[in-house]
């Protein structure tokens, strides 16, 4: 068991509480490639937090590779974040003034990697990207596809446990976005990476073998899609 | 290392104008610290380089006049200083701590002819060897009194070096005067050396040997000055009780009231240069909060400066941190800046400061006034010397992290989920 997470509820409170997730059961295994969908404002964003250790969350349990993730200190959750988790943003979050080799370099500048081995090895993921060509220019002169390829490059290159992906395709256009997620599930199938995709396309959440429904702050139903049938838009096109 | 600086590179290129105008007003800050330390050493220079010229662990006494009656003998009465008086030194309580003594007996009033120059209203001052350590008396040719001079009354004479100037028709070439004979009133004497006088034509002592003025003038036993230095004290409290000690001993044996201050005139140069010392250093730690607090509104610029640094970065910050960078990180990062930024601009200020210092040594350190009727250079060597460029690096190194720590909080308490948020 990679992830579980038992009775997690989390509530937010400003000036009136709210409660957005309200015991959540979840159970994911490794090299499993899972979708979590849901309307805006069903708890989906504030999940993806909890499962990144971006945020606490008050009651239940969370365990991440058998290690129990509660009230950790920002150092100790800054360490596992490196270690265990890759993120990929909607809109990408690259550091602006860093070529894409240098964004890819930063978690292993973070483990103290020495910046020889640390550009070699970035440097073999930008490659995997097909993006070799691209290492020593800045994200402003690349597309939207190109950015979040160096990103998912990025998020891949500490090992991590599993890659929370926000929206990935969010912000590209439907083309780019059939890459993403070739790309994804490719990572996927052929190398056994965990993959927690976010989305409320369904197009997007088709690609994954295990569809969770959240509303309301509850897991609504947990739908096996290893057909990629879940979506009547998933049979002929991808998304959007 | 080399990473972090790069990163800093990085964010100071990015803001060229903006890096230069804070670290203006760091550099001005440590300007202003390194020239009013500079021109406060140049002033206290000039002004205390009187006090240097005895040796800081002697006291110099004279005869006085009673101010109190003691001992059925009325107030008013003048004391005189006898030679058995030095005798009061060598016994305890004060053999033990007392090392030179000499004593002085001076006539004024002649005339110093040599060949078709002289000098009039000269002093001819009687004296022991041990003054030339006592008085710190620096010699620039010949030599200075000594034992047989003493033991044989003989005519010798020591001369200022202005005197000697003049004599030599403003050549410096002052062994050409050992050897060569003056006249003082009637008396012919030896000049045995020249000595550096004061820059001005007031020094007119001329040096001779003790004895041979006693001898020649028939002063019997009397003293003008007794000048003794001692060892193994020190506090001003200690120099105080040794200096009450010293003026009760004579003042009884004078038969004057124990604590009366004007029986006999004691100089005590002992507590006088701890005071002096004082008040250097009262005068210094002056100059440093003033140049410190000039300093601080370039610290408060640096700060600001970091802050909205920070306030633009928070995005990039929260990128950091979701990546797996710890709080320290950025501290180290944001701190390494602030100290980069404050370290450079204060470097620069610290080398024009030094500059101008310098240019002050030549220009008005080269000049000086009158004041009171006697020339004064208004600041001698204006400069500050290694400590203080130690202290100001001490002082930029810890005016950086102070300007950056505040700043560098903020940034490490960025939550990534605002951060990643705010796009």
């Amino acid at each position: 068991m990679l992830i579980d997470l038992k009775g997690v509820h989390k509530t937010y409170d400003n000036g009136q509480p709210l409660h957005v997730l309200k015991g959540i059961e979840l159970q994911i295994e490794k090299g499993e490639f899972v979708s979590i969908m849901g309307a805006s404002g069903s708890g989906k964003s504030t999940l993806l937090n909890i499962l990144g250790i971006l945020d606490n969350y008050d009651e239940g349990e969370y365990y991440l590779a058998g290690k129990l993730i509660k009230d950790l200190s920002e150092r100790v959750s800054a360490t596992y974040r490196n270690q265990m988790i890759g993120f990929v943003f909607q809109s990408f979050n690259l550091i602006g003034f860093k070529t894409a080799v240098e964004n890819v370099e930063l978690p292993l500048f973070y483990q103290g990697v020495n910046r020889h081995r640390r550009h070699k090895v970035a440097m073999e993921y930008l490659e995997k990207m097909g993006l070799t060509g691209w290492a020593s220019h800045y994200p402003n002169e690349m597309s939207g596809g190109q950015k979040q390829r160096v990103a998912i490059a990025r998020a891949l290159i500490t090992h991590p446990e599993i890659i929370l992906a926000d929206e990935p395709t969010g912000a590209l256009d439907s083309k780019t976005s059939v890459e993403v997620m070739e790309l994804l599930t490719r990572l996927n199938r052929e190398d056994g990476v965990t993959i927690i995709v976010v989305t409320h396309e369904s197009g997007v959440a088709n690609c994954a073998d295990k569809i969770v429904h959240i509303k309301d702050g509850l897991i609504e139903k947990v739908e096996d899609n290893r057909m990629h049938h879940a979506s009547q838009f998933g049979t002929d096109t991808v998304m959007k | 290392m080399r990473d972090l600086l790069q990163e800093i590179w990085e964010s100071l290129r990015r803001n060229k104008v903006r890096t230069c105008l804070t670290g203006l007003a760091v550099a001005w800050g440590i300007f202003m610290l390194i020239v009013l330390l500079g021109a406060g050493n140049g002033l206290l220079n000039a002004f205390l380089a009187d006090g240097l010229d005895f040796a800081s662990n002697t006291i110099n006494m004279g005869g006085g006049v009673t101010s109190k009656p003691y001992d059925g003998l009325k107030q008013g009465r003048y004391i005189q200083l006898k030679d058995e008086d030095t005798d009061l030194l060598r016994q305890p309580p004060f053999s033990e701590k007392v090392d030179l003594v000499s004593t002085n007996v001076s006539k004024s009033g002649y005339t110093m002819t040599y060949g078709r120059r002289y000098f009039n209203d000269v002093i001819l001052s009687g004296t022991m060897p041990a003054d030339l350590e006592m008085n710190r008396i620096q010699m620039l040719a010949g030599r200075f009194i000594n034992d047989r001079d003493i033991a044989e009354k003989r005519k010798v004479i020591i001369i200022p070096h202005l005197h000697a100037k003049n004599f030599l028709s403003g050549g410096t070439d002052y062994d050409k005067l050992v050897g060569q004979r003056v006249k003082v009133g009637n008396l012919s004497f030896t000049i045995i050396g020249v000595r550096h006088g004061a820059e001005n034509q007031d020094d007119r002592n001329l040096y001779v040997p003790y004895s041979t003025v006693k001898s020649m003038f028939g002063l019997g036993n009397d003293v003008d000055e007794i000048t003794f230095s001692f060892h193994g004290l020190k506090t001003a409290a200690e120099g105080e009780a040794f200096e009450n000690q010293v003026r009760a001993t004579f003042n009884t044996a004078h038969r004057a009231a124990p604590d009366d201050r004007r029986a006999v005139w004691i100089w005590n140069r002992f507590t006088q240069n701890l005071q002096m010392e004082k008040i250097k250093s009262i005068l210094i730690a002056a100059l440093w909060i003033i140049g410190l607090f000039t300093l601080v509104s370039g610290i408060v610029g640096v700060s600001n400066i970091m802050l909205i640094t920070v306030k633009e970065r928070t995005h990039e910050f929260g990128i950091r941190k979701a990546i797996g960078a710890r709080p320290g990180n950025i501290l180290k990062l944001i701190v390494t800046e602030s100290v980069l930024i404050t370290a450079f601009f204060g470097y620069i200020g610290m080398l024009l400061g030094m500059i101008a210092c310098e240019i002050l040594n030549m220009t008005v350190g080269r000049s000086s006034v009158e004041i009171f009727g006697q020339s004064m250079k208004m600041l001698d060597n204006p400069t500050v010397g290694v400590g203080a460029a130690i202290g100001a690096t001490v002082v930029l190194i810890v005016a950086g992290t102070i300007a950056g720590i505040f700043p560098a909080r903020q940034a490490a308490k960025v939550k990534p989920i605002e951060a990643l948020r705010a796009d």
